[in-house]
């Protein structure tokens, strides 16, 4: 068991989100970042899906009730029992350790993991917590979690290799497929869409972010269309002609233009931008972003299985790059 | 000219089959959803019809985009099964404290509150689709005679299973949540209950039918109903 001692901003229990129930109006949810999150469920041995914490820019500070493995995924100092630690590394704590975790360096979402998870009421298949429908709540200071069994044994000392620590800047490029309501925007809208430079504002949080900048033109069709799906992602155009960007706690359905989609891999360096941040977008074909998301997977895989001891890492010089290659682990038998 | 087909991101398909809101095109979008749901191949995420289209959320992983443009193709032939129309009832008590706004309601249109009622409660609504907010059902066939606008400030907070009239549409919140409609009704089912499997008591294509309820049946169902029920998982 865990107790929160100190809960400075907003944190909940998510995973990898609600599917399924979108057709009865259920929001997906999930983590805001699904890399830094599962990174760090590797890191403490745990599957993809795992519940966790996420947090909003401060870090909590815990005690431990009994021994647990912990990892935390973010750009944050953090000390255990006053002994600075680091992030993207697993850490075994005994009864009465106490994590602090300060405040986020870059990016605007962190994550802790522990192994075997956080036992967590499961609604419709999923701990996601969705604070407007009452699925889980906000965690408060003095509450106390129950983790999941697992084996501790050799799953601390796990440690992410620098090459693929995420980093996170407030000034991005992202990668967007037009459409699918494209022809409700002018020429001329979407040249500004696409060659202007757009701010996150403060209204902006797990159900989607606010831009400010140059107003995108609509066509004659005009910004209201008839109620349709809003994919994860998804950057609705409403009259005023400011981008919005719909996140994991997006409403299902919803009656704005959607001049484009955000590719999915591109998905953490929005969420991680804040207030303030700068995002740029570029078109790219569905077919370029899927080779991204693949590309980004087959990676993902390859660290899952390089936590877990199955393959070894080696850094080799390639093209004037440094490059990290994998190789199996012989077994002993 | 319809279908058409649009990636919406890399991860769904839109297939557009009109471009306004017509029955006969939302009864292809749910014959065509529900024959891929029933098909459910393995690159299936999970199918979301709307009024004019169907988006199916994919694994990219598994599958391409143009791989998913052939897949669904069978699917676009399949029908409306007519014979299977569902018909949901849905009690509510009208006026008083469950719905505050009806007086308006009857005043904005020149009726009498039984007026309003008996009009609300008349049609058979066809739910286009369920969207917004958890169990929110889209529903057609409102009598303009009882069309009023939204209120100008939202309410904060709007009970569960209030009834009501936003412009030329109605409707009931399924859960509670902060809201501008104009509330003349509550009804005590639990329309919406994450505990259960399917979580809504409607799904998109059924028919709803109001039926005027007391306030002392309202209770009655109200206790039967709303019983705390959690599903603790570890």
């Amino acid at each position: 068991m865990i107790e929160l001692v100190n809960v400075p901003s907003l944190m909940t229990i998510q995973d990898l989100g609600r599917t399924g129930y979108q057709k009865f109006g259920v929001p997906v949810s999930g983590v805001m970042d699904e890399v830094s999150a599962r990174l760090a469920n590797y890191l403490v041995g745990n599957e993809d899906n795992t519940p966790l914490l996420e947090f909003v820019l401060r870090g909590p500070t815990i005690r431990f009730h009994s021994s647990a493995v912990f990892a935390i995924g973010g750009d944050v100092d953090a000390k255990l029992n006053g002994i600075p630690i680091n992030p993207w590394e697993s850490y075994w704590a005994k009864r009465s350790d106490v994590l602090e975790i300060g405040t986020l360096k870059t990016g605007m979402y962190g994550y802790i993991a522990f192994a075997g998870g956080i036992c967590c009421e499961r609604i419709l298949g999923s701990c996601s917590t969705y604070l407007r429908a009452n699925f889980g709540r906000a965690l408060k200071s003095g509450d106390t979690l129950s983790l999941g069994y697992a084996i501790l044994t050799g799953k601390d000392g796990k440690k992410l290799p620098e090459a693929f620590v995420p980093k996170y800047s407030n000034e991005s490029e992202v990668r967007v497929i037009l459409g699918p309501q494209e022809d409700h925007f002018t020429e001329e809208g979407i040249r500004t869409f696409l060659s202007s430079t757009y701010e996150v504002t403060p209204e902006s949080d797990r159900m989607g972010y606010r831009l400010e900048g140059p107003k995108i033109e609509h066509s004659e069709k005009g910004a209201d269309i008839i109620t349709d799906a809003i994919p994860l992602g998804a950057i609705q155009v409403p009259k005023s002609g400011k981008p919005i960007i719909m996140l994991a706690d997006r409403q299902t359905t919803g009656g704005y233009a959607k001049i484009g989609v955000v590719a999915r891999v591109d998905i953490p360096k929005v969420a991680q931008t804040r207030p303030g941040g700068k995002i740029r977008f570029r078109a790219v074909s569905v077919e370029d972003a899927q080779k991204a998301l693949r590309r980004r997977e087959t990676t993902m895989e390859a660290i899952k299985m390089f936590l877990l001891g199955e393959l070894k890492a080696y850094k080799l010089k390639a093209l004037g790059e440094e490059v990290i290659a994998f190789t199996k682990v012989e077994k002993k038998r | 000219m319809f279908p058409i087909f649009k990636p919406a991101g890399d991860s769904a398909i839109a297939i557009i089959f009109g471009n306004e809101i017509d029955e006969n095109v939302n009864k292809k979008v749910h014959a065509v959803a529900e024959a891929i749901e029933e098909a459910a191949p393995e690159w299936l995420i999970e199918v979301v019809p709307t009024y004019t289209s169907v988006y199916i959320y994919y694994d990219s992983l598994k599958i391409s985009y143009s791989e998913v443009l052939e897949a669904v193709k069978p699917f676009l032939s399949a029908e409306p099964r007519e014979e299977e129309k569902r018909i949901i009832e849905i009690p509510v008590a009208y006026g008083g404290e469950f719905g505050p706004d009806i007086e308006f309601v009857a005043e904005c249109n020149g009726l009498t509150v039984e007026e309003v009622i008996e009009i609300h409660s008349k049609p058979l609504y066809r739910v286009y689709m369920l969207g917004f907010l958890p169990g929110f059902a889209y529903l057609g066939g409102m009598d303009e005679r009882i069309a009023t606008p939204r209120l100008e400030k939202p309410r904060l907070k709007v009970p569960a299973g209030s009834v009501g009239i936003a412009g030329k549409q109605t409707g009931w919140y399924a859960i509670e949540s902060p809201g501008g409609w104009r509330l003349i009704g509550r009804t005590p089912l639990k329309t919406f209950d994450p505990s259960k499997s399917p979580p809504s008591i409607v799904k998109a294509g059924d028919y709803v039918k109001f039926v005027p309820i007391s306030e002392e049946e309202f209770w009655e169902i109200y206790k039967q109903e709303w019983g705390e029920s959690n599903d603790r998982a570890c």
